[in-house]
């Protein structure tokens, strides 16, 4: 668990961050979401230290960072950056073993573990092992890097914009690696990003940072509620707070029972929103759902579930 | 690149051929320079000369080297920022002073000969140690020591792992030119009479013997320019995907 408590910091005149407190259950995949200059990134940079808060503490596994040796701590933490920050100078298997060398893990481990990581971020161990951080795309090298964080399998990650370079169609793909990877090994990880849609295809629980303060904290669907806060309305089209928030919710959570023969199926994995398209689309008031042909969904499911 | 490095081995066994043909050239020098009495350079063996030039001048880039870099490294570090105005100023100062003078101020404390052109070598030499250090360092990419620090690294790790290998092309063409100063000035030493390749131009000089001033900045120059395009090779950059 990631727990912030009561964290300050400035920088010269500029209040960075300004009483934040909330807690990062752990599991969660957490998404700190604002514009630049909210804070979020220093917010980040305070778990592994590279961030010293003026005041307050930050807490991980309870225990308070400040009280940790800096070096130990950080190895113990996955770190991701928009930049990447790939060392040209070595090669990808190079890259990743970074911190298992650093920790003095032998020879056949690292190699074993490194292509386990490249089969995990979805990138082929025989090809990419020996390339140079210059021979690869954007979104290889964020995958190679997002490896080279998971490495001596910590069980924190943190995330700076890590997607926010790439160009959509790549985003959508490590987004959908960043889902499987976090399903599959339960990491506690605190992303931060300025982009709502990646927001909410990722997160389990959402933290608003605007002007250095925590302007809401929780499920992205009670994030978005009609008492959303203003800086998360001006990060939307006007209007459209209870389509997001739709968006956040799976279909699967307002189903009834009983089949709806010859209505239009829903996808495994579709959210409230696109229900909801899906129905304007089709000119129809009820959905079934494919692969389960017991279950359906009503507009008037959908419409509850707008407005809590 | 391996073209290139052979034909550097070749010219390399000329430069050998033509020190051993020297003092062997007497029809060439006396062609050359008919009104000198005495035009071919027997007073010393060339090899020797070759020996000592070489021992003074990569000596001097080495304790250059040892002064320079880690200067530059101080300069670079959070805690050395400060310093960084003024040991540029000092390592202006100590180039500003010509080799000639250096000499000639350190003679009385160092007396003749390898000691006081060792020094005048060193103040020479140190600049570009420092400067390429500097320079290295500072465009080492922001992105790659923020990694290195997230993930873990201490501050020597950083400095050896990362930012040192990542300087290395910038420090190697500091060497270089650090080198090809030192070799190309080490001749003035013969003032002071160290031995080396500037002996004979010395001696010419003072017996009003222009074969042998040609013979030695011959030979000096040629040097100079073998070593610049060798550690030039040396620092070239390597081709995407090869290793280091």
């Amino acid at each position: 668990m990631i727990a912030f408590e009561g964290v300050f910091h400035r920088f010269g005149a500029v209040q960075a961050l300004e009483d934040v407190t909330f807690a990062v259950p752990t599991g969660t995949l957490c998404v700190v979401l604002g514009e630049s200059g909210s804070g979020k990134s220093t917010l980040l940079r305070t778990v592994n230290r590279l961030v010293e808060p003026a005041a307050g503490r930050v807490l991980l596994g309870g225990k308070d960072v400040a009280g940790a040796d800096p070096q130990a701590l950080r190895r113990g933490i996955g770190y991701v950056i928009q930049s990447v920050g790939l060392f040209p100078h070595r090669s990808v298997a190079g890259n990743i073993a970074t911190v298992p060398r650093l920790l003095g893990w032998d020879r056949a481990r690292t190699e074993a573990r490194t292509d386990a990581l490249l089969e995990m971020v979805g990138l082929d161990p025989a090809t990419f092992r020996d390339r140079r951080p210059a021979t690869l795309s954007g979104g290889q090298a964020q995958r190679v890097g997002l490896a080279r964080a998971l490495a001596a399998d910590p069980p924190v990650l943190l995330m700076d914009e890590p997607f926010s370079a790439l160009d959509p169609g790549t985003r959508r793909g490590l987004q959908a690696a960043l889902r499987r990877i976090h399903a599959g090994t339960g990491k506690t990880i605190l992303l931060v990003t300025h982009d709502l849609e990646e927001a909410l295809a990722l997160a389990g629980r959402i933290a608003v940072m605007a002007q250095g303060r925590l302007a809401a904290e929780g499920t992205p669907a009670a994030v978005l509620g009609p008492g959303a806060p203003e800086p998360l309305r001006r990060m939307i089209r006007p209007g459209t707070l209870a389509l997001h928030r739709l968006a956040a919710l799976p279909a699967a959570g307002a189903a009834a029972e009983g089949p709806a023969p010859g209505a239009p199926a829903l996808p495994p994995g579709a959210t409230l929103a696109d229900a909801l398209l899906l129905m304007l689309d089709r000119g129809a008031d009820r959905l079934s759902f494919a692969g389960n042909p017991g279950r359906h969904l009503g507009m008037a499911a959908i419409l509850r579930a707008a407005a809590p | 690149m391996r073209r290139r490095a052979t034909l550097l081995a070749l010219e390399a066994l000329a430069f050998l051929a033509a020190l051993w043909a020297a003092p062997r050239a007497g029809a060439l020098w006396h062609a050359l320079f008919p009104e000198v009495a005495r035009p071919t350079y027997l007073q010393d063996p060339w090899f020797a000369l070759l020996g000592s030039h070489l021992a003074l001048s990569l000596g001097a880039v080495a304790i250059a080297a040892a002064i320079g870099l880690p200067a530059g490294i101080l300069a670079t570090r959070p805690g050395g920022r400060r310093l960084r105005p003024v040991l540029d100023a000092a390592f202006s100062l100590a180039q500003g002073l010509p080799p000639v003078a250096a000499i000639a101020l350190a003679l009385p404390l160092l007396g003749f000969g390898t000691a006081p052109t060792l020094l005048a070598l060193v103040l020479y030499a140190a600049l570009p140690f420092l400067r390429a250090a500097v320079s290295g360092l500072e465009a080492v990419p922001p992105a790659a020591l923020d990694a290195a620090t997230g993930l873990g690294m201490s501050p020597w790790q950083r400095l050896w792992e990362v930012e040192l290998p990542l300087a290395r092309p910038v420090l190697l063409s500091g060497l270089r030119l650090a080198v090809t100063l030192s070799v190309a000035t080490t001749a003035v030493g013969a003032v002071a009479g160290a031995p080396c390749l500037g002996t004979p131009i010395v001696t010419g000089l003072a017996n009003a013997n222009p074969s042998y001033v040609l013979q030695g900045a011959l030979f000096t120059a040629w040097l100079a320019l073998l070593l610049d395009r060798a550690l030039a090779l040396l620092a070239a950059p390597l081709a995407p995907g090869e290793a280091p």
